[in-house]
């Protein structure tokens, strides 16, 4: 009879070490630093006097995609500045990301805990330090008391604000990324075995009903192409939101 | 006599797990109707501004895709819940 | 301590006891084979014995270490170094288009005044060509018209010659045929009769019938 067993979740998600202290997810960092890298250097070896082909037109459109659609929407001409930084977290996420559907890797990166929450611990700080920077102390008072609110409210306001400013942000942004990533890989995981247990195990009447899930799992594929990119667009429009934020007080 | 005692204490566990399995599917799916709802609600609301202003379209796809961010956080916190029980 | 083992065999479920010392060491793996130590290493019988491991969510030192290690190097990469130089010739061609494009405008400028001088000398000459043109007109209608004068008189001078000419032939050929009637008609008279009517009254007579004649 056929019975689907599903692995444990960290035989999964674990590899043991390549060489001591490096694992796959390691492995998979360095290569995502080191491809960007190597697109950014060619393309800024290239000839840029002339129309952008090939690596140098996907650079500048990363480039123009991150100041076109992450900065000025959210942070205004003032915070081109932080172009490198958004830059470097969107292709970072998203090589960490693409993994995952990439065949024999097939492990993106960002689902362990580990880099979500070191990226947006990163994220917590920088804002953090651009409101103290920005609006020296104030950044506090304007953050815990927002203005316009009623005295009498603060007593409410107050442990909101704080908690869903400094404490939620990190939180969530951490989650987002790493449970979007986890549940896309579980899913994959889960149609791949659904597959192989069809078409290997069972009946021979089970065999051809072995195609939906794989249909399903192309299908699936295909989607977390979609998420790869979404989740690290939205990791890094919502850093550009929290520095924005952080930089210009609302009114 | 001893053997029994292990085997019922096998079973005892496996019981343990499928209920522990049982309730984390449960615990997702509550946690999944409300983002559901408000995703829906959420993209439905874009379209008709971007249906209706064309011209705003950027923006209103960026903001959309801001609250689909903390709207999904909670259906996510309940993945992690369903992980952290039932796995 | 016994264990229970429950195996699939040919026969169904078969279950026996066996003592730990023979199971463990009948198996291939040992506890070291495990990433993860066995909860119970004495009761070890293969990799499905192995330990859980942490729970999937907890964050690794090792994988946060490399996670930040290689994050730092490259936005660092990218702040220093990659980015800098991407912008600088981006700039670069942003700018040579900017004053490509200004070059273009003032050129268009340029262009468009040249056409202007252009058009006003264009306009200048044509209207002094109509003028020109006028002027040689207006002569040639002047000299055509002395002419046609000129023409019209010499004409109205021969017609009026013509038409004398011919009054004066039409009154000679009256005279003449007046005369010729005259003198038939006494003749007549004479033969009738027998006496010659006075020559004077004759023609009188002639000339009334005449004239009646042509002007009836």
């Amino acid at each position: 009879m056929f019975a689907l067993e599903f692995p444990p979740i960290n035989e999964i998600l674990r590899w043991t070490d390549v060489v001591p202290s490096v694992n796959k997810i390691a492995l998979i960092a360095i290569a995502a630093v080191v491809v960007a890298s190597v697109i950014f250097l060619i393309a800024g070896n290239a000839d840029g006097s002339t129309a952008p082909r090939g690596v140098r037109n996907l650079a500048e459109s990363i480039v123009e995609f991150i100041e076109g659609q992450i900065i000025m929407p959210t942070m205004g001409r003032d915070g081109l500045g932080w172009t490198p930084f958004l830059l470097s977290l969107f292709s970072f996420i998203y090589l960490c990301n693409v993994p995952g559907v990439i065949p024999i890797i097939q492990m993106p990166a960002t689902a362990r805990m580990a880099i979500p929450l070191f990226l947006s611990l990163l994220v917590w700080v920088i804002f953090i330090g651009v409101g103290f920077k920005h609006q020296g102390i104030g950044y506090l008072k304007n953050s815990l008391f927002p203005p316009g609110v009623p005295a009498a409210l603060y007593l409410l306001v107050t442990p909101i604000e704080f908690i869903s400013t400094f404490l939620v942000r990190p939180f969530s942004l951490t989650v987002r990324l790493f449970a979007n990533m986890l549940a896309g890989h579980i899913l994959l995981v889960t149609f791949a075995l659904l597959t192989e247990e069809l078409v290997q195990g069972g009946s021979i009447v089970l065999k051809p009903v072995g195609i939906l899930p794989f249909f399903m799992l192309v299908f699936l594929t295909a989607f977390e192409v979609l998420v790869a990119f979404l989740q690290a667009y939205i990791f890094t429009i919502l850093a550009a939101v929290y520095i924005g934020g952080a930089a210009h007080p609302e009114h | 006599m001893e053997a029994f005692s292990i085997l019922a204490q096998l079973t005892d566990e496996g019981a343990k797990a499928a209920e522990a399995a049982g309730s984390a599917g449960f615990a997702y799916g509550l946690a999944a109707i409300g983002p559901g709802i408000g995703i829906g609600y959420l993209v439905g609301k874009s379209v008709e501004a971007m249906a209706r202003q064309p011209e705003a379209a950027g923006m209103v796809r960026t903001t959309m895709f801001l609250g689909i961010a903390f709207t999904e956080a909670l259906a996510l916190i309940g993945f992690v819940v369903f992980i952290l029980i039932g796995l | 301590m016994l264990r229970a083992v429950v195996t699939n065999g040919p026969n169904g479920l078969e279950v026996f006891l066996a003592a730990d010392s023979e199971s463990s060491s009948e198996s291939e793996y040992t506890p070291e084979d495990c990433e993860f130590a066995p909860d119970n290493p004495e009761a070890f019988t293969g990799l499905g014995d192995c330990g859980a491991g942490p729970s999937p969510i907890l964050p690794e030192a090792k994988e946060l270490a490399w996670g930040a290690g290689t994050f730092i190097v490259f936005a660092l990469l990218m702040r220093f170094f990659l980015y800098p130089r991407l912008r600088r010739s981006m700039d670069a061609r942003y700018e040579a288009i900017r004053a490509g494009h200004t070059e273009a405008d003032a050129m268009r400028q340029a262009a468009r005044s040249e056409v202007a001088t252009y058009e006003s000398a264009l306009a200048e000459v044509k209207a002094e060509a109509s003028a020109r043109v006028d002027a040689a007109r207006a002569q040639l209608e002047q000299e055509r018209g002395a002419q046609l004068a000129e023409a019209n008189e010499r004409i109205s001078a021969r017609r009026d010659a013509a038409a004398a000419e011919a009054a004066a032939a039409h009154e000679a050929a009256r005279a003449e045929i007046g005369s010729a009637v005259a003198a038939v008609a006494s003749r007549t008279v004479e033969l009738a009769t027998g006496k010659a009517p006075d020559a004077a009254t004759m023609s009188r007579v002639v000339d009334e019938a005449m004239s009646a004649g042509v002007s009836r």
